[in-house]
């Protein structure tokens, strides 16, 4: 390195390092609360013993307020758009990217989350999740694409090789399921909503062909790949444990760690919850593999992101971003890492550190590395994804529970209602 | 001053109050209800009745409608039918007041259970995989059944739970009622040799009417507020097997796309609905009750 640059880089640190210090004696004491909007996943409920340090920071409470994924989703939308901005730090996800940002309800990470905290450490698949227009908003810390889990021991048992088509798979599942085992052969996510059903009937419709617009930019979900799409995840559902119209994701992964599954493709992230020994019944007996071929991999990515409509004055800007940098940390992932918790990774030197290697099994990682090059964002990235999304998962829940039975007809009349909320937008 | 001045001017100050509060509220959404406002875009324009006449073609407004109607009627019937045999049975069978006591505080713990708990409670029981109910149906070969998947079977099960809150808290009301009935009208029927249904049915429950309808009414308001216990449940679920109107309007208003000028038009044609059918249903009260 040049002496003259190693000198402008020190310069330049220590200006930050001082702007930041600046930023902490004007803005300390001055937000009392600092509100949050959260989802129990691990990385954020981890938080909670580590809070004081950052209320110590600031001289301020942060007070998280933890919902269900649809619940977290209508509050935050309808705190922003009300301009209430009772919450300065959103929890956000890639189904709603869209529409925050055409509505200008978050600031772009790099105006508010200090340079300290390294942003460009984060995955690149998961921060390309959380950009639009080449501008990151939120920081991730959890995300990735879809993984395969079987169930080892019954798949020696029936004398069946991992499958690695669709076909193949469908063919293994029908067999588990027959066989005497105490297994059903699949689970999968049958309740309404843009993230619930939806989001893993929707590997099954691209891999069928799909495309959600035609080129006039009108629906085309309800189209034969649609159709075959729903139907064959319709027929895997007869090979599922009873209740399935309604499982939640939480319901699919619980079945499998419960023992009660014999192949289950869910997001990579629930893999290292097969492994955790106090919750799984199936520790060292599960193995991972890519989605079969054609099935593509669905990225996904959540974060926080700072609200323009909570976080107006400059302080609250300063504390929130603050808080979305230090939460989303390599020191907070790597505390996390110590205290057991390896399912939501959101930095590429924690998935690079040896204590990541430690907690998970060789050939999870192995996956996930063959996944990468498979996920994409397959839903509509559009604005009115999740009002399209919500009424596609209504009507394939009712197409799974039987409430109705023409799978074109059902597709047509979401198609509809999704060509008034397109022609909305425009 | 006068005795009717007093009076007057001593309500003056709460009615106001409440009618002020009211009125804003039903203002704010005969507002909303003519614009086409979004929660994605703060631009919003006039569009008259175009909200109301969109729902006289909805299938799921009409659907919902219809759910509400059932929701009511099952609930309301369910919990006073319920409430009426414990206390009819307690009344006949525990003679001794601490074992009644005990009763009556066993009884109240349902109710006094936060709705969204109650719902993730029997959420549990009634799972086909993991819930006791289901286990219990095995033991006897039936199942698994899927009481919260199953579209036939979804509405009546979290009806269930709503009627075991509120029944067992009204058998207390009831209980207690029956204790404080006058003996004579009831052994002047036993020494007509009135059997013991006999003497309910035609003695002490007439003689309850008043409370009964009272508590009718009270639980029909109450199952109007059944929002949290659903979502819990079934969230509306599965497809739109229990989605009442007030779900419908939060799917609507909040949850899908934020349309909360549809969501307030469906509201509004709520209170025609609700106010127009409790009217006449307590006149009808007021009626089989002198």
């Amino acid at each position: 390195m040049h002496r003259k640059t190693f000198l402008l880089g020190t310069a330049l640190c220590a200006l930050a390092a001082q702007a930041q210090a600046q930023d902490e004696m004007t803005c300390k004491g001055e937000v009392p609360t600092l509100n949050v909007i959260g989802q129990g996943m691990p990385a954020v409920t981890a938080l909670d013993d580590k809070l004081s340090e950052f209320n110590d920071k600031w001289d301020t409470e942060v007070r998280i307020t933890m919902l269900g994924e649809n619940e977290r989703r209508a509050k935050a939308r309808l705190d922003a758009s009300t301009g209430a901005g009772a919450y300065q730090v959103l929890y956000i996800d890639e189904a709603n990217l869209a529409e925050y940002v055409s509505a200008g309800w978050v600031y772009p990470l790099d105006e508010i989350v200090p340079e300290s905290y390294d942003l460009g450490d984060f995955r690149t698949d998961l921060s390309n999740v959380a950009t639009v227009d080449g501008v990151q908003y939120f920081a991730p810390f959890v995300g990735g694409g879809d993984v395969m889990m079987y169930r080892t021991d019954l798949l020696e048992q029936a004398g069946i090789e991992p499958p690695t088509t669709l076909d193949e798979m469908v063919a293994a599942i029908k067999t588990l399921d027959e066989a005497d085992n105490g297994a059903h052969g699949w689970s999968a996510r049958g309740q309404r909503g843009s993230g619930m059903n939806v989001w893993r009937w929707t590997p099954f419709f691209r891999a069928k062909g799909g495309e959600w617009l035609d080129e006039g930019d009108m629906p085309a979900f309800n189209g034969e790949a649609g159709v075959a799409a729903t139907e064959l995840y319709t027929e895997l559902m007869d090979y599922a444990p009873p209740g399935i119209a309604t499982f939640n994701w939480s319901d699919s992964v619980e079945a499998f760690r419960g023992g009660q599954v014999a192949i289950l493709i869910e997001s990579d992230v629930f893999g290292p919850w097969m492994e955790d020994p106090e919750k799984s019944s199936i520790v060292g007996k599960v193995g991972y593999a890519p989605p079969p071929d054609p099935l593509p991999s669905a990225g996904w990515a959540h974060g926080w992101a700072v609200s323009k409509v909570g976080a107006s004055d400059d302080c609250a800007k300063i504390v929130a971003g603050d808080f979305v940098g230090w939460a989303t940390s390599k020191e907070m992932e790597q505390r996390r890492l110590e205290a057991g918790i390896a399912s939501d990774i959101g930095r590429t030197s924690t998935l690079q550190s040896d204590s990541f290697k430690e907690l998970v099994p060789q050939d999870y990682i192995d996956a996930l590395l063959e996944t990468g090059p498979k996920t994409d964002l397959l839903i509509m990235a559009s604005p009115v994804w999740p009002e399209i999304g919500d009424t596609l998962g209504l009507t394939l829940e009712e197409i799974f529970s039987g409430t109705r039975d023409d799978v074109q007809a059902a597709l047509d009349e979401a198609a509809f209602f999704a060509e008034d909320s397109l022609m909305r937008l425009k | 001053m006068t005795r009717k001045r007093f009076v007057t001017l001593t309500l003056v100050p709460a009615i106001g109050l409440l009618a002020t509060l009211a009125l804003v509220s039903i203002a704010g959404a005969v507002w909303f209800a003519v614009m086409n406002r979004t929660l994605r875009s703060p631009d919003y324009d006039f569009v008259g009745a175009y909200n109301f006449l969109r729902l006289l073609r909805d299938r799921r407004f009409f659907n919902a409608l219809e759910i509400s109607a059932i929701w009511e009627a099952v609930t309301v019937a369910g919990t006073l039918a319920l409430a009426v045999f414990l206390a009819v049975l307690i009344f006949e069978t525990v003679k001794k007041p601490l074992y009644r006591n005990l009763i009556c505080f066993a009884f109240l713990v349902p109710v006094l259970l936060p709705r969204v708990a109650a719902a993730f409670i029997w959420r549990f029981l009634y799972s086909p995989s993991l819930g006791v109910l289901n286990y219990l149906c095995g033991l006897v070969g039936i199942g698994p059944v899927e009481f919260l998947a199953d579209p036939s079977l979804a509405l009546i099960s979290v009806a269930a739970v709503d009627i075991w809150q509120w029944g067992l808290f009204f058998s207390v009301i009831l209980l207690k009622l029956l204790e404080t009935l006058p003996r004579d009208p009831i052994e002047a029927a036993m020494l007509d040799n009135a059997r013991t249904w006999e003497i309910h049915a035609f003695v002490t429950l007439p003689m309850l009417r008043g409370p009964l309808i009272s508590l009718a009414l009270v639980k029909a308001v109450e199952s109007l507020r059944s929002f949290d216990l659903i979502f819990v449940m079934t969230g509306g679920g599965p497809g739109t097997a229990t989605e009442t109107l007030d779900l419908y309007a939060y799917q609507m208003g909040i949850n899908m796309g934020g349309r909360i000028s549809y969501a307030s038009a469906m509201s509004l044609l709520l209170l025609v609905v609700t106010t127009v059918a409790f009217t006449i249903i307590w006149k009808a009260g007021k009626k089989w009750a002198s």
